[in-house]
């Protein structure tokens, strides 16, 4: 056996004999057992474990491989057959420490789990999804609490005589999640919905240039963005069902991140109306959640204007608001003046920063861009609209719908749009007695 | 996290009676006043009647003393200093009582030699508004009292067992759950009466034509403790306070410089001077002549 097939062995080896030996022992020891004395693989494995103690209560195993279902997998198989379906499967070049390898991976799965598999040297074999094989002297692996099927030199992968099915939901699979219910931590799931933004735009990743799509999906519980890296034929308005996504948070927004092993497949379209209208949150609810929030809307009184509301100067180029003509990013620059609101809204239970645009600005405060530029010049003072604002603004009871992003300085909404509140006061003032009076 | 403290909507009357405050552990940790019905009190929103006001500064460091009347009958004092709020010293400049006005400020509290404890707010942004908007806040603090007292209501049947652990277990946020332990453990359950006497004026003054009678005694007061603005034409006390601020001044000035700004307020602090009183009482002191500044970080004896 030459090197780079023993790469596999070698640093499964490695795993299981974490710090007891070398690595340049252990491909002096592999060398003896595999090239001086001969013997096989399964035979070298389990002696250098043994001599190096990885576990003493491994069995000695029979030659033999025994036939085991997925969910019998323990992860320290080191020959078993294995009748399962493809689900997923293509080719893949990885690099390990002896440079570039071609292999084969994807999901296997029958009627008891799945898990993923790796085909080691075996880049002239052809898999079709769908139709069932047998993975003839496998060996596991244990990664992430996930059992793994690998294929070494000594494995071989046939078709098999009878199908095997993969019921949904099976253990091993990614469960079955609404969108409403997804939450940090969830590990991989299995989500339906119907695409209702979609974009794709090109990243330079490890020196080369991929497109990655990116939009919200969205399903009667709620949405939630993706981001995809490989083209799954994504059309906007189409139902698709995503197996095997990832979660992740970015600021405290929930995302969903379509990787390469994901199998998505397009469904019929059975939400009928979804509901897009963004949900009404408190600040301490989208606190309690990580604060961060994907398209929600707060009301609260408004407790406090920020410094760079008003008229403001903005980066021809890159729209930043620059200070003394000059842009953080490119340098001297012929601002361009700009109108915006940066509040403080406070709903009682916690308060969130809303930075309003110049339409809704106008539209809070009555006073146009037009109005404002004249109203600076008049007092020679650009600075008194944000004062003017903040006059204005205080007190003032408003509901702001947008993204919530959460850093060091809590949370922080750019608001897609923004209106005042009405408040009957009359009205409220007898809820409140009648439940008063009620209680007492 | 800095996430922004929020702003409770409460009467005078529930933030003057708090009495016990949790420090700040550590230099940059908010401090909270605790109230009675559980609310744990860094920020305040109110609304009320600016009803007078007193200049305590000079001209280049304008300081304000004023009192905010609510709509339950108590009032909020306010101290506003030149020198960390600007915006707040500028509108108190123009404005004239009476007025409405909503003020948004952190909670100071303050504890003589006597054990009496007296709570200002420090604001941040005072506004001028309309009689409506004053109706509409009264209306807010009453909801969050009500809703203060129900969540009361529920922790003090737990009795010994109203934790901040078994008060969040039962659903409650962690922040909620840790003010009214630690209300129930400084306080004891809270008597609701004048809590509910609060909501009843407020809601008369709101619904002026409702026969609103939520069955309290009439001669009740609508403020059971009538508190005198602090220091007010006190000359005794403050000129207490100079002594002790001359004395931390002779301590810490260990090379010649001067005291270390930073180390006399916590010093004074400690002495149970809040850094508004220091400020003040080093301003009083600088214009007898008997201290100057070196520079802007350290204070000296003549």
């Amino acid at each position: 056996m030459n090197k780079e097939e023993l790469t596999p062995h070698f640093e499964e080896l490695k795993r299981e004999l974490a710090g007891k030996v070398t690595d340049e022992q252990l491909w002096k020891e592999l060398n003896t057992y595999l090239n001086e004395y001969r013997v096989s693989i399964d035979a070298t494995k389990s002696g250098i474990k043994r001599k190096y103690g990885a576990d003493p209560t491994i069995p000695f195993v029979s030659a033999e491989s025994a036939s085991k279902k997925v969910a019998e997998l323990t992860g320290s198989e080191m020959r078993v057959d294995i009748t399962a379906k493809v689900s997923f499967v293509r080719r893949k070049t990885i690099t390990t420490s002896q440079g570039a390898k071609n292999v084969v991976e994807g999901t296997l799965g029958d009627e008891t789990g799945t898990a993923p598999f790796t085909i080691w040297g075996g880049e002239d074999m052809e898999l079709e999804a769908g139709k069932t094989y047998v993975f003839r002297n496998a060996y596991t692996k244990k990664w992430n609490e996930k059992i793994q099927v690998n294929i070494g030199s000594r494995g071989a992968v046939e078709k098999a005589e009878s199908e095997v099915s993969i019921p949904e939901g099976v253990a091993g699979g990614p469960a079955e999640v609404k969108i409403g219910d997804l939450r940090e931590g969830s590990g991989e799931v299995t989500v339906t919905g119907r695409l209702i933004s979609l974009e794709s735009r090109k990243v330079i990743a490890r020196g080369e240039e991929k497109v990655v799509r990116s939009g919200t999906i969205a399903d009667s519980t709620g949405k939630i963005q993706f981001s995809a890296w490989s083209d799954f034929g994504l059309k906007d308005g189409e139902a698709y069902k995503i197996k095997g996504a990832g979660i992740r948070v970015w600021k405290g927004i929930l995302q969903l991140n379509l990787g390469d092993r994901c199998e998505v497949s397009r469904v019929a379209d059975s939400f009928g109306e979804i509901d897009l209208s963004a949900p009404k949150k408190t600040v301490a609810e989208i606190m309690a959640s990580g604060g961060g929030a994907l398209d929600v809307s707060v009301s609260g009184t408004v407790v406090d204007l920020k410094n760079g509301s008003g008229l403001i100067m903005r980066c021809p180029r890159c729209n930043r608001s620059v200070l003394n003509d000059s842009c953080s990013e490119h340098g001297p620059v012929t601002p361009v003046m700009d109108l915006r609101m940066k509040l403080t809204l406070d709903d009682g239970t916690g308060a969130i920063g809303v930075v309003v645009g110049r339409a809704d600005t106008e539209k809070l405060t009555g006073v146009t861009f037009a109005a404002a530029e004249g109203l600076a010049k008049a007092r020679g003072d650009r600075e008194c609209v944000g004062r003017e604002f903040a006059q204005m603004m205080i007190m003032k009871r408003m509901t702001a719908r947008g993204n919530v992003l959460c850093d060091d300085f809590g949370p922080q909404m750019t608001a897609a749009s923004a209106s005042l509140d009405e408040i009957d006061v009359h009205a409220e003032a007898k809820r409140l007695y009648d439940e008063v009076e009620a209680a007492l | 996290m800095n996430a922004r403290e929020t702003a409770w909507r409460l009467f005078s009357s529930e933030l003057n009676g708090a009495t016990y405050e949790i420090k700040a552990a550590t230099e940059k940790a908010p401090s909270y006043i605790v109230t009675r019905l559980g609310a744990m009190v860094n920020r305040v929103l109110m609304a009320g009647v600016l009803t007078e006001k007193e200049s305590v500064g000079s001209q280049d460091e304008p300081m304000w003393r004023g009192r905010v009347q609510d709509l339950a009958g108590g009032s909020f004092f306010i101290n506003v200093g030149g020198r960390y709020q600007p915006e707040a010293a500028i509108a108190m400049d123009s404005l004239e009582p009476p007025a409405f006005v909503a003020v948004v400020g952190k909670v100071r509290s303050y504890t003589t030699d006597d054990g009496r404890v007296f709570v200002s707010v420090r604001p941040e942004r005072i506004i001028k508004i309309t009689e409506e908007v004053r109706a509409q806040w009264a209306l807010d603090a009453a909801k969050s009292t009500w809703g203060r007292m129900l969540a009361m209501r529920k922790a003090a049947a737990l009795g010994d067992g109203a934790t901040e652990e078994a008060l969040a277990k039962a659903g409650m946020p962690q922040r909620e759950a840790q003010g009214i332990a630690t209300a129930l453990a400084q306080y004891g359950p809270p008597a609701s009466a004048p809590h509910l006497k609060s909501i009843q004026t407020a809601l008369r003054m709101v619904l002026p034509d409702d026969n609103i009678d939520l069955g309290l005694p009439e001669d009740m007061p609508d403020s059971p403790d009538e508190i005198v603005i602090e220091g007010k034409s006190d000359s005794e006390h403050k000129s207490e306070i100079e002594d002790i601020v001359l004395a931390l001044l002779d301590e810490l000035d260990t090379d010649g410089k001067g005291a270390p700004r930073d180390e006399l307020e916590r010093r004074a602090e400690a002495e149970g001077i809040s850094s508004m009183e220091l400020e003040e009482v080093s301003n009083a002191l600088m214009d007898k002549g008997q201290v100057y500044e070196p520079n802007l970080r350290h204070l000296k004896r003549i």
